[in-house]
């Protein structure tokens, strides 16, 4: 009896010293798409497991994954620190099955932050291992009441209405190869 | 309760047809010392699992090792090589005074195999736990005690397949069940190489187009793999049933004859229990399934009347606790949703627009006397609609006039940019 409770416990101490030895620094996350520019924004896109978000969105049980959307600001006239976070944008999400062009899943990104920093993100189902398409709409922060100083004593030089005059900014990024986490 | 059912059932299912077959061929082969191999095998691996969900859940560790998708690549990959050694060695385990090393490497193999199939099975059990009071309603609320119904259930049913397996499979030849082991053991680790397969691609470890095509194939059809686990495992009891009609064992006195028609009685209960268990598990990959994944349709919209610039509900219309949806269609043609409820226990009323500051235009229903966000599922407190906040409706302008819920035109215009 005594050596089979001593064989229980190292397999499982065994196991534990194998999770904690194999730890290593970082946040695992899975790429969509690298380093794409659209304006003054530098974007990354991410997923990786559907996560509980407070306030209010702790539920998250009926979703597949969450979608992340890294937003930082390029060489710009608009006052953003090259590199640093972009707030203030409404960014909508639209994802499309390449087999059958149907959206997948949409919605507007929320505004949070994990611990690598501060982001546009959204738990969404996507359950079918697929070829999608990944369309991000940037809405002005000016949308969002975000201001511009417009004089040349204190301003950055630019204004929003330069860069979203025409409307929003789209970006398309397409041949995402998904396969659902296991 | 389905939800956590179907999930229970379809993380256990296969593991427990496994783990059956396995225990009915190693407990002829290796008597006391494989009954305490699977044994001690899978309760190690049950505390691992517990040890694993523990530390995913309140720490950083499997993460920051991964994340659970490469534990399960780590898990099947020890796994499939368990199989190998299993499969080479595992023929020769009959030869007891032969073949000592190679039943000693068939018979670890098969301890390796138990740890990994209860391991990966147990930790999505385990996980399950963990999502029961993310709405925060309380252990006593019925949402928490219907979700554990839900896993029980889906436990029992494992357990009825793992005990129904091992009692009509003992009763076959050693060398049948061992063939059908290997078959479904080589397709269950065929479906876990390609879910691995699947992970690393993500990562892009490997790449490939037919590769992907090949991921794609097997992960979206991946209950096709249960359905042939449990088509080849469905052959013993078929052949025991049908076999138990027709019983031609000789016996010498009538004591023995009423013993050998109570065991293939006994045999048969156990084939139909498997069967009805085979069937259920059928029913939660199908039809629970199905209905588990019904979209929730918003009740109509309910008429209003639309005059001096303002939207007008009469108080009769809504003063039966229930939700009610209206909506104003403005000059672009945008559909701007409005939600009112009468609070319980008051006088007053709940007013707000069918959309939030989160989850923007999604829309509200009523379950169960709650009113719940259709994207999140988050549950209003229906006396803190017509506040400002988390995922409660986004406030708008109301008054009561002369009977009628008034709501400006203007006020509604406002938002018409969150209904697109």
């Amino acid at each position: 009896m005594k050596k089979t409770l001593v064989l229980v416990l190292s397999l499982v101490l065994a196991m534990s010293l194998l999770m904690a030895a194999s730890a290593e620094a970082g946040f695992t996350e899975y790429p969509i798409f690298e380093d794409e520019e659209v304006a003054f924004l530098h974007v990354n896109a991410v997923y990786f497991q559907a996560v509980p978000m407070a306030p209010g969105q702790e539920n998250f049980e009926d979703y597949d994954i969450h979608l992340e959307c890294d937003v930082a600001a390029l060489e710009n006239d608009l006052g953003y620190g090259v590199d640093d976070w972009v707030p203030y944008l409404t960014i909508d999400f639209e994802v499309i099955d390449e087999a059958t062009s149907e959206t997948a899943a949409d919605g507007t990104f929320m505004v949070m932050s994990a611990s690598d920093g501060p982001h546009y993100g959204a738990n969404i189902k996507l359950p079918n291992a697929g070829t999608y398409t990944v369309k991000f709409t940037f809405h002005s922060p000016a949308d969002n009441g975000y201001l511009i100083h417009s004089d040349s004593e204190t301003g950055p030089g630019g204004l929003l209405e330069e860069y979203f005059g025409d409307g929003p900014l789209t970006l398309e990024y397409s041949g995402w190869d998904y396969v659902p986490l296991g | 309760m389905l939800k956590y059912l179907i999930a229970v059932t379809g993380s256990t299912a296969v593991p427990a047809v496994l783990l059956g077959l396995l225990c009915a061929w190693i407990v002829p082969a290796y008597k006391r010392r494989g009954t305490l191999t699977i044994c001690v095998s899978a309760v190690a691996a049950t505390l691992a699992a517990l040890v694993y969900t523990i530390l995913r859940n309140t720490t950083k560790v499997i993460d920051r090792s991964g994340g659970a998708s490469m534990w399960n690549v780590r898990v099947f990959a020890l796994s499939a090589f368990a199989l190998i050694i299993f499969y080479v060695f595992s023929p020769l385990a009959a030869r007891r005074k032969s073949g000592g090393a190679a039943r000693a490497l068939a018979l670890a193999a098969a301890g390796v195999l138990t740890l990994t199939q209860t391991f990966y099975a147990m930790a999505q059990v385990m996980m399950n736990i963990s999502k029961f009071n993310l709405g925060g309603e309380g252990m006593l609320s019925t949402a928490f005690i219907t979700r554990i119904i839900g896993l029980i259930l889906g436990l029992a049913i494992a357990v009825v397949i793992l005990t129904a397996m091992i009692q009509v499979a003992l009763r076959m030849k050693p060398g049948t069940v061992l063939a059908l082991l290997w078959a479904v053991l080589f397709v269950n680790a065929f479906q876990q190489v390609s879910s691995a397969l699947g992970t690393l691609y993500s990562k892009r470890y490997i790449s490939g187009h037919g590769l992907f095509q090949f991921i794609k194939f097997t992960t979206n059809h991946s209950d096709l793999f249960t359905y042939v686990i449990m088509a080849v495992a469905f052959a013993i009891p078929v052949v025991l049933w049908a076999r138990s009609f027709n019983v031609r064992e000789p016996y010498r006195n009538p004591a023995e004859h009423r013993k050998i028609k109570a065991k293939w009685r006994s045999i048969r209960r156990w084939s139909t229990a498997l069967v009805c268990a085979f069937v259920l598990v059928v029913l939660c990959l199908t039809w629970f399934t199905a209905i588990d994944n019904r979209v929730i349709e918003l009740s109509p919209v309910e008429e209003c009347e639309i005059r001096d610039g303002a939207c007008y509900v009469a108080m009769t219309q809504v003063d039966d606790g229930h939700l009610h949806r209206f909506a104003y269609t403005t000059e672009n043609g945008v559909e701007i949703r409005f939600i009112i409820i009468k609070k319980p226990n008051s006088s007053s009323y709940g007013v707000g627009l069918d959309a939030c500051d989160i989850c923007g235009e999604t829309g509200y229903f009523e379950r169960g006397g709650q009113v719940v966000c259709k994207l999140c599922d988050v549950v209003m407190n229906i006396n803190t609609i017509g506040f400002k906040g988390g995922c409660n409706p986004i406030v708008v302008p109301w008054s009561i006039e002369e009977g009628f819920i008034a709501l400006p035109i203007e006020g509604l215009v406002e938002y018409e940019s969150e209904f697109k």
